[in-house]
């Protein structure tokens, strides 16, 4: 549950406006950081990548409402930059299938985003302090510590806007009163239960995906080491 | 996400929406999309909800798969009525509703519009290198969905999905997608060699089916405009919030209109199949 699959029309409007600006610009920043790295080679392999990062996210784990992303296979794959692009058009793409809202995709690739370029730099870290053993524990740490902090950025963005989601429950329950009003904006009620269902939710999910993520990681370092480590190539 | 079913009905359906062009149903779902955005009424976004199956049902394509992709980001939307939950079902409604008709109209788009249309004509707005990884995105994954369905079928023909060994199933489940990694990384590097054979120069054009507009685009724009006009007006106008009533009577009436036209085989439905 580390991105958003609020619907379209819950957050405020400046909020998801300032979603797409920074996507916007992150993607700007990222084509003019690949461009020099044979950018039409690596078109395809952010198609695979990304193909693959919707195959995960088919595979629902219903009682926890949690699937793979395989983020951060595709972070230490792809590096940061040519990641983000991948994250972006995943986003768009499942949009398109009704998984997660239109509006909210730019807020969306700024959060799975940041799992994957997280992803990236915990696991080059981990990778120099544990050293090149089997990968194992250097990815699943990694995936875990990225998927905490993405899972964080989340609750962030929903905190920021909670006076729109208590300003839902005001218009719709039809009372209009300043009592009633003032206890739906109490944002703390809303935010703090919404951060505990995360909270409760999240944990297995990203055990789970931490351990698929450090034996996909394992897998293909004994069979494509170059793949994981490109100074290997 | 059935990907392939998905696929199917855009290339082989045969309704008016199917007929209009990429463009008037993106402009479409993006009105609905804006009335799902700016409504709070419980009665409209029902209403909304309610013309969106309807017009499910006029695409003469399997309406109750349909709506089952599109029910998908319910369980999210839940998730997140149940945390925000005020004491009131009404709410919580919008919440769900709102998850509802925003996803519904984004699956009638992706059903009646032919992937390589929808890239198309986003592509003016896009950075090429965006709109190439959609399309090789989206080609690539029906090569994996049937990767991943082969590679399924022989983990359990192998004895490496059994019952009540889950850690053993994670191990092998989790070598299978570093498998499918790798072959799909050998996959991207046919592709390119592929591309560059039939003369890749860095752009991939769309189908364009439909070159001209015609009275299809039409009606698909004055649906989204006549949802997202009366969601303009009552924000506007709280007091037109009374009529949200009559609105979802009119939409209810022609659901089950519709519904009737489609299951009633031996009269309407004569017509209907020609």
């Amino acid at each position: 549950m580390s991105h958003m699959h609020i619907p379209d029309g819950v957050l405020p409007v400046w909020i998801v406006t300032a979603g797409w600006v920074v996507t916007a610009l992150l993607l700007a920043f990222c084509i003019k950081r690949v461009s020099s790295i044979e950018l039409k080679r690596k078109v395809p392999l952010i198609g695979i990548i990304s193909a693959l990062m919707i195959v995960g996210m088919t595979l629902e784990i219903v009682p926890i409402a949690y699937h793979i992303n395989l983020t951060v296979v595709a972070g230490i794959v792809l590096g940061p930059a040519l990641a983000f692009i991948s994250v972006f058009i995943v986003d768009l793409l499942i949009s398109m299938f009704g998984h997660g809202g239109v509006t909210v995709v730019g807020l969306n690739t700024i959060i799975i985003g940041a799992e994957a370029v997280l992803g990236y730099y915990l696991f080059q870290l981990f990778k120099e302090v544990m050293g090149n053993k089997s990968m194992f524990w250097e990815s699943s740490l990694a995936a875990f510590l990225s998927l905490f902090l993405s899972t964080s950025i989340m609750l962030g963005v929903i905190y920021i806007s909670p006076e729109k989601i208590g300003s839902i429950g005001h218009l719709v329950s039809g009372t209009g009163s300043d009592t009633n009003g003032q206890r739906l904006l109490e944002d703390g009620i809303n935010f703090s239960r919404f951060a505990k269902t995360v909270f409760i939710l999240s944990p297995l999910g990203w055990i789970l995906e931490s351990v698929i993520t450090g034996l996909v990681v394992k897998y293909v370092y004994r069979v494509r080491p170059d793949l994981i480590l490109p100074e290997r190539a | 996400m059935d990907v392939s079913a998905i696929d199917y009905y855009a290339n082989h359906g045969r309704s008016f929406l199917h007929g209009a062009r990429a463009l008037s149903k993106i402009i479409f779902a993006g009105l609905v999309i804006a009335s799902v955005v700016i409504s709070n009424s419980f009665y409209l976004l029902l209403a909304v909800y309610f013309s969106l199956l309807t017009i499910a049902i006029w695409t003469r394509l399997p309406v109750l798969k349909i709506v089952t992709i599109a029910a998908y980001p319910a369980i999210f939307a839940l998730i997140f009525a149940a945390a925000s939950w005020n004491g009131s079902w009404v709410s919580a409604g919008v919440i769900v509703l709102k998850a509802l008709s925003a996803s519904l109209a984004m699956v009638i788009l992706i059903v009646t519009t032919p992937y390589p249309d929808v890239f198309s004509s986003i592509e003016p707005v896009l950075p090429r290198i965006i709109t190439e990884g959609l399309f090789l995105t989206y080609r690539s994954l029906f090569v994996l969905l049937e990767l991943t369905d082969n590679l399924v079928k022989g983990l359990r023909v192998r004895g490496g999905l059994t019952h009540g060994r889950y850690i053993k199933n994670v191990v092998n489940f989790s070598s299978g997608i570093g498998l499918l990694l790798v072959r799909g990384l050998d996959l991207s590097e046919r592709f390119y060699g592929v591309l560059n054979v039939r003369g890749y120069s860095g752009r991939i054009s769309g189908g364009g089916r439909h070159e001209k507009t015609g009275v299809n685009d039409f009606a698909a724009i004055v649906i989204g405009v006549l949802i997202f006009g009366a969601a303009l007006l009552i924000k506007k106008n709280g007091e037109l919030s009374v009529y949200d009533g009559c609105m979802l009577a009119i939409s209810l009436a022609a659901l089950i209109l519709s519904a009737a036209y489609v299951v009633l085989p031996n009269t309407w439905g004569r017509a209907w199949k020609r």
